[in-house]
């Protein structure tokens, strides 16, 4: 469903966001994108969306070549991909049902397809009662769940959540997870980038862990932290990882044996090729 | 129902920024008012100088009862004031009258029933256009010559009055219509600019590109639609009241360029502020950012 080779992105000639990511991301499968801030997990999403073009490498997604896609043929791809986001990215003058049909209406689908889907999903969601309501009238919860509902209304293939619960209170973070899951459980691919140690623990779903652009695990039924610094250094999980040295070489390679043997459980469709990216730069 | 909404966009976003909408809807109408009223100024130096054109400035009717008119014809060339002679033959000279008196259904009518009432001509360039005086008197005592008429100092003033009028109009209709160009850009700019967070989310659930861009592109064409049509309304009902009150000029000076002038080439105006206001969207669309993909 999802799948990046060799995948290199470059800012500006200089500031490299991604180096070298090998990842296979099967069908219906739940990929946690875990690590510190600007250790590249946005601009990873922001690659599996087209929001951006690999500066080497290339990406399939949803049986066609995204980095080799031309500009014009990108809204296609997007249709097959719904996108949630940390700050919700609401529309404040539409009510709860505006805001999902939306989706559906720029994308040209007739009104009677607008007026079966958007209760569908907002039962889903759970926000029926609340369709009339606008985004500034519910919680960051409830708006979460509304940008959900919009990016799972057209029925996509995948959705790709970026720091969902980043603004949300714990207990209202499980009841976010608890629609991705429901949605995941549908045979939809959900990718979720996320800080949140406790819901990756929660879960125990695929996790493919990045460090300063490097992937540098890729294991199956993960736990946010490594599984062998985990009882060590718990208080280190929360600052967001000590500042690794400028050298910038294999960053953390040599002190962990685990992750090593890749995922094999689930999905069966992670070839772990991410470990093997260690001295070249 | 797309269509419905692109539509509607458009509007809603003319209401939101209502006054820099209005300043370019004005840059548009005095661009245009300026290039409508050279058409027209234009058309009415036109008809009063068409006579003399290619700088024509005697001409010369020929009997009927002549006989040797190219004899005659090398006689007049062969004089030193003249430059050219042309030959203007009686059923060339009844094409030019009907064009001449093409919105004055009397004249047409009398030259209709008889044709032959209609002479044939000598047109002559003088060497210096104001030497047209030696060769009037000249061409009066010519045997064959029933009449002689030439264009005057008038003409001429006229005609160099009109050139540079032309001229000063363009530039400032060209500098204007540029400035319209550039205040559309800017409306457009700011309409994609207040939408920024709804293009964004279009771009995101996949809109298609001329979904997102129709709109804009709609509202700037909307804005020179309305500019043209305000400079030609405005120009028309201006031309009116002119042609009204200006009742005591010369006989032999029209002002009148007829309605269907007026209306053909308001049409182009028209059509002109509608390509400026696309120009102008275009401009805007392609160097937006939000827009790009």
């Amino acid at each position: 469903m999802i799948r990046l080779q060799n995948v290199t992105k470059v800012y500006d000639g200089s500031v490299l966001a991604v180096k070298d990511v090998g990842l296979d991301i099967s069908k219906g499968e739940f990929v946690f994108l875990v690590g510190p801030s600007g250790s590249g997990k946005s601009t990873l999403l922001r690659l599996m969306m087209r929001e951006e073009r690999p500066s080497a490498g290339d990406i399939w997604i949803a049986g066609k070549h995204a980095s080799k896609l031309p500009n014009w043929k990108v809204p296609h791809l997007r249709r097959s991909i719904g996108t949630v986001f940390q700050d919700f990215k609401l529309l404040p003058n539409k009510t709860v049902f505006e805001n999902v049909a939306f989706a559906l209406e720029v994308t040209g689908r007739a009104r009677h397809v607008v007026d079966a889907q958007v209760p569908q999903v907002l039962k889903l969601v759970g926000l029926s009662a609340k369709s009339d309501r606008y985004p500034k009238q519910l919680s960051g919860g409830e708006q979460q769940r509304v940008s959900i509902a919009r990016a799972f209304v057209s029925r996509p293939l995948i959705v790709l959540a970026d720091e969902p619960t980043g603004n949300l209170d714990p207990g209202t973070s499980v009841g976010i997870m608890r629609i991705l899951d429901r949605i995941n459980r549908t045979g939809t691919t959900v990718v979720m980038a996320t800080h949140d140690h406790a819901i990756v623990d929660a879960m125990r779903r695929r996790v493919v862990q990045l460090e300063r652009g490097r992937m540098v695990r890729d294991q199956s039924r993960g736990v946010y932290q490594r599984t062998d610094e985990q009882p060590a250094a718990p208080p280190a999980a929360t600052a967001p990882t000590p500042p690794p040295e400028p050298a910038g070489e294999s960053p953390v390679s040599p002190d962990e044996p685990d992750p090593q043997p890749p995922p094999d459980a689930d999905g069966g469709a992670s070839n772990g090729d991410g470990r093997d990216d260690g001295g070249d730069r | 129902m797309r269509i419905q909404y692109v539509v509607a966009e458009s509007f809603r976003n003319m209401g939101r920024n209502a006054l820099v909408v209005l300043g370019a809807i004005l840059a548009v109408f005095i661009s245009l008012s300026l290039t409508f009223g050279t058409l027209v100024f234009g058309e009415i130096a036109r008809i009063n100088t068409a006579q003399w054109s290619d700088d024509v400035r005697v001409e010369a009717f020929i009997s009927d009862n002549m006989r040797d008119i190219q004899g005659l014809q090398a006689t007049i060339a062969g004089w030193d004031e003249v430059a050219d002679v042309f030959f203007l033959s009686k059923a060339e000279a009844f094409e030019v009258a009907l064009e001449l008196f093409e919105d004055d259904p009397a004249s047409l009518e009398l030259i209709r029933e008889d044709p032959s009432i209609i002479p044939a001509s000598f047109r002559i360039r003088p060497v210096e256009l104001d030497s047209y005086d030696t060769i009037a008197a000249r061409l009066a005592g010519t045997p064959g010559i029933t009449d002689v008429i030439s264009a005057g100092d008038t003409v001429n003033r006229f005609i160099a009055v009109r050139d540079a009028l032309r001229f000063v109009f363009w530039i400032l209709a060209l500098a204007l219509g540029v400035a319209a160009i550039a205040l559309i850009a800017n409306t457009i700019h700011m309409a994609i600019y207040a939408r920024r967070e709804e293009i964004e989310i279009m771009k995101l659930v996949g809109a298609s590109n001329w979904f997102v861009r129709t709109p804009f592109l709609l509202e700037g064409m909307l804005e020179g639609f309305l500019g043209g049509l305000l400079a030609v309304g405005t120009a028309a009902v201006l031309y009116n009241l002119t042609l009204d009150r200006l009742t005591d000029l010369p006989e032999f000076i029209t002002l009148d360029v007829g309605g269907a002038f007026v209306a053909r080439w308001g049409a182009v105006v028209v059509l002109f502020g509608i390509a400026v206001g696309a120009i102008g969207s275009a401009i805007s669309l392609a160097v937006h950012r939000y827009i790009r993909t």
